[in-house]
């Protein structure tokens, strides 16, 4: 459950042959890249209209309690919240799966707030976190493991320790400890200052806690990258250690990153949600998909639906980032491409 | 050789250091955290807890509290819970560690066939609609979160078709191998398939990649043009070799979850192993049971780590100097 | 919480005494001369034996299961009432509440005494004379000396209540301090020829008799060692011993072969030969777990989803138990925007109690509270402050008021912190408390942290805390037992994890009024109980908290189980329990 392995690091890559445009081209032909990208996409557009649908169809505010309400359903109002009246009379079970997008589309959560919505708003939070901690992450990684494999030396050492560090520390416990100082105390960094419950603190964290499973590999194909010919007489004709990375080293880490970032998105996706459910990522009453799973637990055995749909939310987005990851890799990949196969 | 071994040992205790270390200083910064309160009980006495502050050492600097707690854990072996008082904490992982590793082996055993089968088929089948078919399959195993999964099984188990098809399914718990083997199975059976489903995904795409690649070297070429049937190639040449990196791909997923990495399965299916009790020490901030599963973990995703390295070194000397 | 109940509520009990020594402890309590509060039944034993033994119902397996183990198993230092409950069943002190339902469970009869003590001396002198013939469960016999080592033991244990409950033998300062050579021999004399024990006090306490029957006072054998024993299994005088403890897996309970009764009302015959408790399970497989026959009753709070079920397809099972009790939002009064009385009334007009009673389970399980003290509790008197449209009992919130008095405070658009325990319900009832505040003008964060640690961390000044989810239960029923304990000055210690005065309210006239309210209660309890009543208005005008609702408590048990007995002291009698 670590996602020690999900990441399949990609074969060496060759120097880059003028790859942009084939990769790009490459992609356009790939039926299940395209796929993958519109149904991304649409999850995407559809998460973004969120106030639309809670404003305009569904008249909701789904960040407001709304334990004592009622609503319409087939023309009848009824408590969003009922009271159990059989038996002990004992419990309040929320409103079902109405099928009527206007009220309740999805049944409500035991604050009485309309699921659909949040679904929709939870959507936006889990994609951010998602896809801007990959991004945080990969950028980083990458920028530290060139710095160790470029320079090497004492800096190589003390990187490589402290990425054995964060690689030995237990992916959810790193997570939750910090996450449970940081939420209760934010966190001041100089001139840096994060909230407490706000949003960047789940995005920092999980980003923190997967470096080293892109900067390794970087750090590698660095060190590849610094005995072969061309590096090798940049530096000989006396080139400075800045021109050389930004002319000959990046352009040859950026594709090996670029394949990590939705393979990334995925896992940290993945790992947001875990963290919501041991209840230290996003905080109420914002939602992402994880805290509705969450909160969903909590009535998984009346209305089940509130923890399995954001749950096959994640799943449905994390297949097509993983298999956009793919195509990715073999357009970027030209061994893959040798291959023949996607 | 042994230089490389012995180099890679120093740095694995310091690694082991410093996340002790790191632990031990994120616990302190936690507010609300001091024990000796919640030691004490409720609205005691000031002298009572002045009592427990001394007899626990928390009136000490940090530093010496941290040379006591590690005196305690490695040396003496008497570390005891701050929560469960009187509990020492060695015995406590010994006890769960084989609760771990029935998990951890039965779902490696079903991750392996699965993972080798679906990867082995869908590169020999390439080019026909079952690849892709059987690559989704891998990718949705790879997406899904382990423990929404391991809920849903719980409520079709264990409530919902409990009275109908699932009538056999045991209570959630644990029970040891030696009590009774049957219900051992039983007990582990919906533990092992879900968190072997994960696995059994990376593993086939993983073996996947790496088969399409073998049957492109020369050594294949050479298979096939000595006659061989193409089955033959892609199981006697290919898959051989293709199996080097998921072996050393096993090594390091194994120890990391031996350690506890497997910790919301266990809660989910409420397994007492290493992940359920590093899970309730962190619910409980019982720092004690805290370091000692954190440094257990670390131990052995490090070890993983080395074994496999030094392995590597052992085939490939060029590694050494990395 | 459950968890809380009989800790939070006999801490009252110390503070009470520690820092009131507020002379008459309840309405049983006599000036102290010939026979101690609480005996009721001052003859010995058996006479007031409540239903007989049925033997056709013995044996079996009792299967409990309880998410988590909850600490050290030494009756001596555990303080929870998980396993105060099992204490029941097999450690017994000189005096002990009767083991039966209903009120009389309140009432403290001899134990390990043959009769209730001899007082004399002013109150300062208690005489027990001993059972002879009792045996512990390693077969030795029950003497003066184990007596007298017991309560060293307290103080060489550092037991949570040494220092409030025990301070008072004569020799116990000294102890306090110097735990490890701590002697009482001034304090607790044995006269092992007659075999009684007598215990001399500094100072009178009408109390102790109460602190005598619970377990911290378990007389344990002379040779345990004076450290806290943890999950080693100590020997006992009950109908059962502690046959092993994992703490990480299960408690187990076997009877005890040396047992043989010799009070029914203090410690009765048991019908498991087994009684286990599991750990690890969530709620709600507990739940299930229950509901399949896998196990026969759950320790934790049920969760709110499966309350419908257990209230209708199992209601034969469930078992709804009225508590004198709330739960209630303390608002630290020293920091803004809590410092503004206007801003704590908006939050009190605020508050939707029904909005929190669905939460909390619906009107069965719940019911909204306007006052301080909860109803048919002494000194209670029907009024409410803060519902819209007046009357005497909480009708409907009050949102356009609240919102104009938050203006009037001048605090709208302030950050409020809502710290609540991170379980379920607490959590949602955060959620729904963050959700009014937002709607009154404030900007609420929800702060959600562990259930272990929340309590201390609310009542620390140090945490600035302005709001959070509290909840308080009575041990016995006395008005000083909320009034006093929770919102007097004495309770109030700024910097510390111990300062059970949440909101940190300390108001002189209020206060004044209180100690009179306590003195009255020596001569005339109506008049007190009138004077608390005012005491709870005042209280309720400065609003430094919001009372939100008086829970109820269900034990949910397995088909199989027959005769559930609750006992208001310490909830339901696990032994008493048929599996057969």
């Amino acid at each position: 459950m670590t996602a020690t392995s999900t990441v399949t690091t990609p074969s060496a890559l060759a120097p880059a042959r003028g790859p942009w445009r084939t990769a790009l081209a490459d992609l356009a032909r790939d039926r299940t890249a395209i796929a993958s990208f519109a149904i991304l996409m649409l999850i995407v557009v559809v998460c973004l209209l969120a106030p639309v649908y809670a404003h305009y169809i569904a008249h909701t505010d789904p960040f407001q309690s709304n334990v004592s309400g009622t609503t319409v359903v087939n023309g009848k109002t009824v408590p969003v919240l009922a009271p159990t009246t059989s038996g002990l009379g004992l419990g309040v079970t929320p409103i079902g799966p109405t099928g009527d997008v206007h009220h309740y589309f999805l049944g409500a959560d035991s604050q009485g707030r309309d699921v659909m919505a949040r679904l929709l708003y939870g959507g936006r939070n889990s994609l951010l976190i998602g896809l801007s901690s990959a991004l945080i992450c990969c950028v980083a990684a990458a920028l530290l493991g060139v710095i160790a494999g470029y320079f090497g030396g004492v800096v190589d050492t003390i990187l490589n320790w402290f990425f054995d560090v964060i690689w030995a520390f237990p992916v959810y416990l790193l997570a939750i400890s910090l996450s449970v100082v940081l939420l209760t105390n934010g966190l001041r960094l100089g001139p840096l200052s994060v909230q407490a419950g706000s949003l960047w603190l789940p995005i920092l964290i999980i980003a923190a806690v997967y470096v080293p499973y892109v900067a390794r590999p970087v750090r590698g194909q660095v060190l590849a990258l610094r005995g072969r010919e061309f590096i090798q007489a940049s530096i000989g004709i006396g080139g400075s250690d800045v021109r050389i990375l930004r002319r000959d080293v990046l352009p040859n880490i950026a594709p090996m990153v670029l394949v990590f970032l939705p393979l990334m998105a995925a896992i940290n996706m993945l790992t947001e949600a875990a963290l919501s459910f041991l209840s230290v990522g996003v905080q109420p009453p914002a939602a992402s998909w994880g805290t509705i799973i969450n909160d969903g637990l909590g009535l998984l055995y009346t209305r089940p639906t509130v923890a399995i749909a954001p749950g096959l939310m994640v799943v449905i987005t994390a297949v097509t980032l993983n298999l956009l990851g793919d195509s990715v890799r073999s357009a970027l990949d030209p061994k893959a491409r040798l291959r023949g196969a996607a | 050789m042994t230089r490389f071994a012995l180099r890679r040992l120093l740095s694995t205790v310091l690694v082991l250091f410093a996340i002790s270390v790191v632990t031990f200083l994120i616990f302190f910064a936690t507010p609300g955290v001091d024990p000796a309160a919640r030691i004490a009980g409720r609205n005691a006495d000031p002298a009572t807890l002045a009592q427990v502050r001394h007899e626990f050492g928390l009136d000490r600097p940090l530093p010496v509290r941290y040379v006591l707690m590690m005196d305690h854990l490695l040396i003496k072996h008497d570390l005891t819970s701050y929560v469960n008082r009187g509990a020492a904490v060695i015995p406590q992982i010994l006890h769960a560690a084989p609760v771990t590793l029935s998990l951890v082996i039965g779902a490696a055993v079903i991750w392996m066939v699965f993972g080798i089968l679906i990867g082995t088929v869908s590169a020999a089948t390439r080019g026909t609609i079952a690849d892709p078919v059987l690559m989704i399959v891998g990718v949705v195993g790879v997406s899904v979160p382990v423990y929404w999964l391991g809920e849903v099984v719980n409520l079709i188990t264990q409530d919902k078709l409990h009275s109908g098809v699932f009538s056999w399914v045991p209570p959630l718990g644990y029970v040891s191998l030696t009590a009774n083997p049957v219900q051992w199975a039983l007990h582990l059976l919906f533990p092992w398939l879900t968190l072997a489903v994960l696995y059994a995904g990376i593993y086939a795409r993983v073996l996947r990649g790496e088969l399409l690649e073998a049957l492109n070297e020369d050594y294949v070429r050479t298979a096939r043009a000595k006659g061989l049937s193409e089955r033959r190639v892609l199981i006697a040449h290919a898959l051989r070799c293709s199996l080097i990196p998921i072996v050393s791909l096993f090594g390091l997923d194994f120890g990391a979850l031996i350690g506890g990495a497997a910790l919301l399965n266990e809660v989910v299916f409420g397994l007492p192993g290493l992940g359920l009790l590093t899970y309730n020490s962190l619910q409980n901030l019982d720092l004690p049971v805290i370091i000692a599963s954190v440094l257990y973990a670390a131990f052995f995703i490090v070890l993983a780590n080395a074994v496999v390295d030094v392995v590597y070194a052992a085939i490939d000397p060029r590694v050494r100097r990395a | 919480m459950k968890h809380y109940t009989i800790a939070a509520a006999l801490a009252s009990v110390a503070l009470l005494s520690a820092t009131a020594a507020c002379g008459s402890g309840g309405s049983t309590a006599s000036g102290g001369s010939s026979s101690a509060p609480g005996g009721g039944q001052s003859s010995s034993s058996g006479s007031s034996a409540p239903a007989g033994y049925d033997p056709a119902h013995a044996g079996g397996t009792l299967h409990l299961v309880a998410n988590a183990a909850a600490g050290s198993l030494d009756p001596q230092v555990n303080y929870t009432l998980q396993y105060w409950q099992l204490y029941q069943a097999s450690y017994d002190g000189l005096l002990a509440f009767t083991k039966t339902a209903g009120d009389a469970s309140f009432t403290v009869v001899p134990d390990l005494a043959t009769a209730m003590p001899t007082v004399s001396d002013g109150g300062k002198t208690y005489t027990f004379q001993l059972h002879s013939g009792i045996k512990f469960s390693n077969g030795q016999p029950v003497t003066t000396k184990d007596v007298v080592a017991s309560f060293e033991r307290i103080f060489k244990v550092s037991s949570p209540t040494a220092g409030t409950f025990y301070v008072g033998i004569v020799g116990a300062t000294a102890c306090l301090a110097k735990p490890a050579t701590c002697d009482l021999s001034k304090g607790i004399v044995a006269d092992d020829a007659a075999n009684t024990v007598t215990i001399h006090l500094t100072a009178a306490d009408p109390e102790f008799p109460y602190k005598l029957a619970v377990p911290h006072a378990s007389i344990l054998p002379a040779d345990t060692p004076g450290k806290d024993m943890g999950t080693t299994p100590i020997p006992g005088t009950g109908a059962y011993y502690f046959a092993s403890d994992d703490p990480n897996r299960q408690l187990t309970m076997k009877r005890n072969p040396y047992f043989k009764v010799w009070s029914v009302a203090a410690e009765p015959q048991g019908y498991p030969d087994e009684i286990i408790q599991t750990f690890g399970l969530t709620v709600e497989d507990e739940v299930t777990a229950v509901e399949n026959g896998q196990a026969d009753w759950v320790y934790d709070p049920l969760p709110a989803d499966r309350l419908g079920e257990i209230g209708t397809k199992y209601e034969s099972q469930a078992h709804v138990n009225t508590l004198t009790a709330m739960f209630y939002a303390p608002m630290n009064v020293n920091i803004a925007p809590f410092n503004n009385p206007k801003a704590r009334q908006a939050v009190n007009w605020a508050i939707d109690r029904s909005a929190m009673v669905k939460i909390y389970g619906g009107t069965n399980l719940a019911a909204p509270a306007c006052t301080f003290l909860p109803p048919d509790f002494p000194g209670h008197v029907d009024f409410c402050d803060y519902t819209a449209g007046g009357g005497a009992t909480w009708t409907a919130p009050d949102l356009a008021k609240a919102k104009q008095l938050v203006q009037e405070s001048g605090t709208a658009g302030q950050t409020v912190g809502v710290v609540v325990q991170s379980d379920d319900v607490n959590k949602q009832l955060g959620e729904y408390l963050q959700s009014v505040l937002n709607q009154i003008g404030y900007k609420a964060v929800l702060k959600p942290i562990s259930p272990n640690i929340q309590f201390t961390y609310i009542q620390n000044t140090k945490n600035k805390v302005q709001i959070s989810i509290s909840s308080w239960y009575q041990d016995y029923p006395a008005a000083s037992d909320f009034l006093h304990v929770l919102l007097s000055c004495a309770s109030f210690h700024p910097g510390s994890d111990t300062s059970i005065n949440i909101s940190g309210f300390c108001d002189k006239p209020i206060d004044t009024q209180m100690d009179a309210a306590l003195t009255s209660e020596q001569t005339s309890m109506t008049q007190a109980n009138t004077m608390w009543g005012q005491v709870d208005k005042a209280v309720m005008a400065q609003a430094p908290t919001a009372p939100l609702f008086t829970p109820k408590l269900i034990d949910f048990t397995s088909s199989r189980i027959k005769h559930y007995e609750f006992s208001k002291q310490f909830y339901m009698l696990v032994d008493q329990l048929w599996v057969k």
